[in-house]
């Protein structure tokens, strides 16, 4: 479903150069959840926006579903709809009530009907839990509310990928646990997901592989078994002591 | 001090401020010996012309009939044709079988019609209105052309703001008209109304770039992020957010803009400036018309404001 190869993405302005990913290759098989962690600055948020075409990288190749981003011809914005992407800041519409937001795209990048765009939305705000909230304005809506929201405007375009940056580290502690029951169902029903979190028990219960990421580099792979029993590098030892 | 007590201490300060003022301004004019001849002004907002009506051909009156202000006079012709000329009561000049020729006086019709005021506020703000649509139009181009990466259309828009504002609209005023409008032979009102729009669009551009960039980048992303368009998430996520943002400064800009359109009278418009120049050089009623003709600036102006006001509501729903 994904695959990157050396994936090079190096910012270079007022003399310093910042190798933010640093030949990354990783594969994404169709249902697979792969959780990536790592401290702050390594790479992570980059290297995410780079698979859906948020950012451009110096070399490398990233494919989505066989198709090349790296390739001139190849029409981004249509990428970018099968891959749903969700950020730490929400980046809800706010001059757009709940169900526009989910709306909006449907009926402009995949040229649905209102009728069918609405319904759609309808159904998605149901499984995310708000469905009482369609004509609030995201501001009167919390955090964790505010997320679900933006969840369910990803899966409104029907992804093939869903791309999830940090989804709960804007989040007040007691809202936490819902935006992670709606990611764990998703994962349950078979989405493909590259989540970047320090929320362990996530990883724990549902994430097929993580990724520890340090300075742009993938330092260590392996189930989230491996990484709470036996990590191997000593940089990996050294962050999850932090996070755990 | 509690910020919810009664204010009525404050307001009768600034009424007796006010008051105050007022009478300094009038004990000032008593000392210059101003004679105010307030009422020579009203009719130049509308005044009664009578206009003369004649006779269109040779003939007979054949019927005068009186109804109230308004008499209605039939001339018939030798041949038979019929002609009814609506005419004044007090102003009929022909009796009933009277000879008339053609271009003989029969009456005068009278109607209201509007004075120089009025023309010259219905132009400021025709000129105004046009040029703050055009300038708007430029400014959102040049505003999205100051934030493109592309070095030429960027480096264009550039240019063009340096230049406006780098310059006196009244000079800028002078070579649309007697420079660009004597090469394109234009006519004055499309020199001025130019004029206008390319000196707002400069500042308008400023403010949407302004405005847009004030709109956090997360917008944009989300909206790609959704497969959306540049173009696409510009129109329905940035500048939608970004108008409701600039709305104040950009209600500022065309209050300014129609006090501008008063330069426009340098090259013979006649809007509200200009009309009143010319009425003083009849009624030497300076005073009361330079009074007059700041009372209905800021009559416009004010209606604008209220009406912004009404939008920033409209568009609060969100907050
Ligand atoms: N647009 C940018 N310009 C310059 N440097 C950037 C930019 N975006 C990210 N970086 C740098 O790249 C590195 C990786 O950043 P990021 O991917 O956000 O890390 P993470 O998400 O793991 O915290 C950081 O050092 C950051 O400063
Ligand atoms: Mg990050």
């Amino acid at each position: 479903m994904i695959k990157a190869v050396d994936v090079k993405r190096i910012f270079t302005g007022r003399g310093i150069t910042v190798r933010a990913v640093d030949g990354v290759s990783l594969e994404v098989a169709k249902g697979e959840v792969v959780v990536v962690i790592g401290p702050s600055g390594s790479g992570k948020s980059t290297f995410l926006r780079c698979i859906n075409g948020l950012e451009s990288f110096n070399s490398g190749h990233i494919y989505i579903d066989g198709v090349d981003l790296a390739d001139r011809k190849t029409n981004i914005n249509k990428i970018r709809a099968e891959v749903g992407m969700v950020f730490q800041q929400f980046n809800l519409f706010p001059h757009k009530n709940v169900l526009e937001n989910l709306t909006l795209a449907q009926i402009r990048v995949r040229r649905r009907s209102r009728t069918v765009a609405e319904e759609k939305s309808r159904q998605l705000l149901v499984k995310v839990g708000i469905a009482d909230k369609e004509k609030e304005y995201p501001s009167r809506l919390s955090g964790g509310q505010q997320q679900r929201v933006a969840i369910a405007r990803a899966l409104a375009m029907d992804p093939k990928v869903m791309l999830f940056d940090e989804p709960t580290s804007a989040l007040d502690p007691e809202m936490v646990g819902e935006v992670l029951d709606v990611m764990k169902q998703l994962a349950r029903e078979g989405m493909t997901m590259v989540v970047v979190t320090h929320e362990m028990g996530f990883a724990r219960e549902v994430a097929d592989r993580v990724i520890f990421m340090d300075q742009g580099k993938v330092v260590e792979t392996g189930t989230p078994e491996h990484f709470f029993t036996s990590p191997r590098e000593e940089r990996t030892q050294l962050f999850l002591k932090q996070v755990l | 001090m509690n910020a919810t007590g009664d204010t009525w201490p404050w307001r009768l300060l600034l009424a007796v401020i006010l008051l105050g003022m007022a009478a300094a301004i009038w004990g000032a004019v008593q000392k210059i010996d101003y004679e105010w001849r307030w009422y020579r002004v009203p009719q130049y907002f509308f005044y009664k012309a009578e206009d003369l009506q004649k006779a269109p051909f040779d003939g007979q009156v054949s019927a005068i009939d009186g109804q109230g202000r308004v008499t209605a006079v039939t001339v018939t012709s030798a041949a038979g044709e019929k002609a009814v000329l609506e005419v004044d009561s007090a102003s009929v000049k022909v009796e009933l079988e009277e000879e008339v020729f053609s271009g003989d006086a029969v009456g005068f019709s009278s109607s209201w019609k509007m004075g120089p005021l009025i023309m010259g506020m219905w132009t400021t703000i025709w000129i105004s209105f046009v040029s703050g649509i055009l300038g708007l139009i430029i400014g959102l181009l040049t505003g999205l052309a100051r934030i493109s990466k592309n070095f030429t259309i960027n480096g264009l828009a550039a240019v063009y703001i340096e230049f406006i504002r780098g310059t006196p609209l009244l000079v800028q005023i002078f070579i649309a008209y007697f420079f660009v409008g004597t090469v394109f032979n234009l006519s004055r009102n499309v020199a001025g109304v130019g004029a206008l729009a390319l000196f707002a669009g400069a500042y308008i551009a400023e403010i949407v770039r302004a405005g847009i960039q004030s709109i956090s980048r997360g917008q944009m992303e989300a909206a790609r992020s959704l497969g959306m368009t540049m173009p696409q998430a510009m129109l329905d996520i940035i500048l939608p957010q970004a108008l409701k943002r600039i709305l104040p400064p950009l209600s500022g800009q065309f209050i300014s803009l129609i006090k501008d359109s008063s330069l426009v009278s340098v090259i013979a418009i006649t809007d509200l400036t200009k009309s009143g120049r010319e009425i003083i050089t009849s009624t030497f009623a300076t005073f009361e018309v330079w009074l007059v003709i700041a009372a209905m600036y800021l009559i416009i102006t004010s209606v604008l404001s209220q009406l912004v006001f009404y939008m920033e509501r409209r568009f609060a729903v969100s907050d």
